[in-house]
C-alpha cells in the first residue's frame, strides 16, 4: 500500500515540478521579498518588520493559490486525458490514488514552502536581523494552511471542474480566513442569518487559525515581530489542520471510489 | 467455471446525458465467457460498446446490472487486477516519462521489486521494439510508438489475462503483425489474450473464438468456423480471355463482374451449372484459371450482424 501511494507522489510531483507556473510564483515571491527591503528602507527601523510580514503573507497567500492551482488540476486532468486508466486498472485502491496525488501535492508545496522561507530568511539576513522562534511558528503554521486549502482543491477536484472547484476552494479559503469576523458581524443580525452563519462556519475549516499574527489569541496580543503563539497553540492549529485535510480526503476518495472513467 | 479467464453475466450499463436527462443503454444484456489459455477476438462497429464493455471489466465502469468476474474473482477485484495487463484504447500516459519510467511505475503499482522492475523492464522494451527510443520522452512517441509502450506496461507484471483494447490501431501494417505475433506468443505462453477491434483480417488470423457486439447487445459468438455458415455462397471464377472477345454473354447472371485487359473475374450463383458455363468460355476462346466456392467469410458475418442488430433505446426520464 504504502509502495503504491509513493509510486503515485512521486509521479505527481514529477509532474507539477514541469509546471512552469510554479517557477513563475517562485521568482514572484522572491520579488516580493526583494521589495520588501525596497518598502523597508522607505520606513525608518522598519525594514526587519516589513520583511517578515512580506515573507509570512508571501507563503501563506502564494502557497494557498498554488495550492488551490494543483489542487484543481492535477486530479482533474488524469480522469481528462484518461492517463488514470492505466493507473486505477493495476492493483491500486481508488482512495490511494487520491491519497497519493495529495501526498504528491504535499511534497512539491513543502518544496515550494521551504523555498520561500528561505527567500525571506535571505532578505532578514541581508538586513543582519537574525531568525526568531517567533518566525518560525508563523512559517509552520502558515505551511499547514497551505496544506489544508491543498485538500480542499483535492476535495472539490473529485467531483467538479477545474472552473467550478477552484471558485470553491477560493470561496472557502477566503471564509476561512476570516471566520471570527463573519461570528462577530453576525452577531447583531436576524436569528435565521445567526442560524446560517453557524452552519457556514461549521462546514469552513478555521484557517484563521493559521495566520495568527496581528490578532488577540486568549485575550493577548500575539505578532511575528516579537511574541507569537506557544509550540502548543501551533501544533494544536496543526491539528486542526490535519483533521480537516484527513476528513476531506476521505470524503474525497469516496467520491472518487463512484465515478465512472469513460 | 474455474477455466474461465473472463465470465459476465446479463451485463447492462445505462448513461444518464446530463442536461436532458435520457438514458443510453451503451450495454444490453451482456453475458460472455472466455475459457482460459484462448486468444478471443471481441469485435464490433464504433459505438457497439466494446470498450463500455473493458472498461467494465477492468473496474473502470460500474455496471447497472449484472456480474463479471476475472480469473474468478468478481469485478472490481484488485486480487484478479494483479493477474491482468491491460492496453487501453488509444492509451494516454504520463508524457513526460520516458518508456523505461512508465514500466518502473507500472512495475511499483504491482509491487514489484526494483531489481525485477529493472530486469522485466529491459526485456519489455526489447520485445516491443524500442531500445531506440528508451531515452526520449513519451512525449516524442508517435502513435504507434505509444501503442508499443501501452503493450509493454501491459506485460509488466506478466499476467495470466492480456485485456487489450485496439492493440492494432494507429500500426502499420508492419506494426500490426508485429502485435499479432506477440499474441500469439503469449497465448503460447498459456496466457489468455482477450483483444477488442474492428480490423476483421486480424481476427481471422489469430482468433480461437470470436464474439460479435453491436449497438450493445452480443449478436454471435464461438470459434470463427462455428460463426460462419459453411454452404457455398457463389463460385468465384477467373478467365483469360482475348481482349476483342465480348465477355456479355459469360457474364449474365453474375455479380462483381471485373475485366482488367485479357482477365475476367466474376462470381457465379451458388447454383450455377459450371460445366456448362465453362464449355461456353472455352467455346468463347477463353482459359479458365481459377475455379472456387466462396463461403461465408467473418466480414460477410460481422456486416449481417449489425445489419440485423436492434436499436438501442433511447428513454427520457
Amino acid at each position: 500500500m504504502i509502495g503504491r501511494i509513493w509510486a503515485i507522489a512521486l509521479n505527481t510531483f514529477r509532474e507539477a515540478a514541469r509546471i512552469r507556473v510554479l517557477y513563475g510564483i517562485l521568482v514572484l515571491v522572491i520579488g516580493a521579498n526583494l521589495m520588501a527591503i525596497v518598502l523597508g528602507e522607505m520606513v525608518t527601523n522598519e525594514q526587519a518588520r516589513v520583511a517578515r510580514d512580506v515573507g509570512i503573507t508571501g507563503i501563506s497567500l502564494f502557497g494557498s493559490l498554488t495550492a488551490i492551482f494543483l489542487g484543481v488540476f492535477l486530479l482533474y486532468t488524469e480522469v481528462q486525458r484518461r492517463t488514470i486508466h492505466a493507473i486505477v486498472s493495476k492493483p491500486i485502491e481508488r482512495w490511494e490514488f487520491v491519497v497519493g496525488k495529495y501526498l504528491g501535492m504535499v511534497l512539491v508545496l513543502t518544496v515550494l514552502v521551504a523555498l520561500f522561507a528561505v527567500a525571506m530568511v535571505a532578505m532578514l539576513l541581508i538586513q543582519q536581523v537574525g531568525m526568531s522562534s517567533a518566525v518560525l511558528k508563523a512559517v509552520v503554521l502558515a505551511w499547514f494552511e497551505v496544506l489544508t486549502v491543498a485538500a480542499i482543491a483535492i476535495f472539490f477536484s473529485s467531483f467538479s471542474t477545474p472552473f467550478m472547484s477552484g471558485i470553491f476552494a477560493l470561496t472557502m479559503w477566503g471564509l476561512g480566513r476570516v471566520t471570527p469576523d463573519i461570528e462577530a458581524a453576525s452577531r447583531d443580525a436576524a436569528p435565521w442569518i445567526r442560524t446560517l452563519t453557524k452552519i457556514t462556519l461549521e462546514i469552513v475549516p478555521d484557517l484563521h487559525l493559521f495566520a495568527v499574527s496581528g490578532r488577540s489569541i486568549n485575550g493577548e496580543h500575539v505578532t511575528v515581530h516579537a511574541d507569537l503563539v506557544s509550540w502548543t497553540y501551533v501544533a494544536m492549529a496543526s491539528l486542526h489542520g490535519l483533521g480537516w485535510i484527513v476528513g476531506l480526503l476521505a470524503i474525497a476518495a469516496l467520491l472518487f471510489h463512484r465515478r465512472d472513467f469513460v | 467455471m474455474a477455466d474461465l479467464a473472463i465470465d459476465v453475466t446479463d451485463l447492462t450499463k445505462t448513461y444518464r446525458t446530463p442536461l436532458a436527462r435520457r438514458k443510453v443503454e451503451a450495454l444490453r444484456g451482456v453475458s460472455l465467457t472466455v475459457e482460459k489459455g484462448l486468444v478471443f477476438g471481441f469485435v464490433g462497429p464504433n459505438g457497439a460498446g466494446k470498450t463500455t464493455l473493458i472498461r467494465t471489466l477492468m473496474g473502470l465502469i460500474r455496471p447497472t446490472t449484472g456480474t463479471a468476474k476475472l480469473l474468478g474473482h468478481a469485478v472490481p477485484s484488485r486480487e484478479a487486477r494483479f493477474k491482468v495487463g491491460f492496453l487501453p484504447e488509444s492509451p494516454y500516459f504520463y508524457d513526460y516519462l520516458t518508456v523505461g519510467e512508465l514500466l518502473d511505475l507500472a512495475g511499483r503499482l504491482f509491487g514489484l521489486s526494483a531489481s525485477v522492475r529493472k530486469q522485466r523492464a529491459g526485456e519489455l522494451i526489447a520485445r516491443v521494439g524500442l531500445e531506440r527510443a528508451q531515452t526520449q520522452s513519451l512525449k516524442k512517441f508517435s502513435k504507434g510508438m505509444l501503442q508499443r509502450a501501452g503493450l509493454a506496461q501491459a506485460l509488466m507484471n506478466d499476467p495470466e489475462l492480456v485485456v487489450l483494447d485496439e492493440p492494432m490501431s494507429g500500426l502499420d501494417p508492419i506494426g500490426r503483425k508485429e502485435v499479432r505475433d506477440l499474441i500469439v506468443e503469449l497465448r503460447d505462453q498459456g496466457k489468455t489474450v482477450f483483444f477488442s477491434t474492428h480490423i476483421l483480417s486480424d481476427v481471422e488470423a489469430i482468433t480461437d473464438r470470436v464474439a460479435i457486439i453491436a449497438r450493445g447487445q452480443l449478436q454471435a459468438s464461438g470459434t470463427p468456423s462455428e460463426l460462419v455458415q459453411r454452404t457455398i455462397l457463389g463460385i468465384d471464377v477467373m478467365i483469360r480471355l482475348p481482349t476483342e472477345t465480348d465477355s456479355g454473354e459469360l457474364t449474365t447472371g453474375a455479380d462483381r463482374v471485373r475485366r482488367n485487359g485479357d482477365e475476367l473475374s466474376l462470381t457465379l450463383p451458388a447454383d450455377a451449372d459450371v460445366d456448362t458455363w465453362i464449355s461456353r468460355a472455352h467455346a468463347a476462346g477463353a482459359k479458365v484459371m481459377q475455379i472456387v466456392p466462396r463461403h461465408e467469410t467473418l466480414e460477410d458475418l460481422f456486416l449481417r450482424q449489425v445489419a440485423s442488430a436492434d436499436e438501442p433505446k433511447e428513454k427520457t426520464a
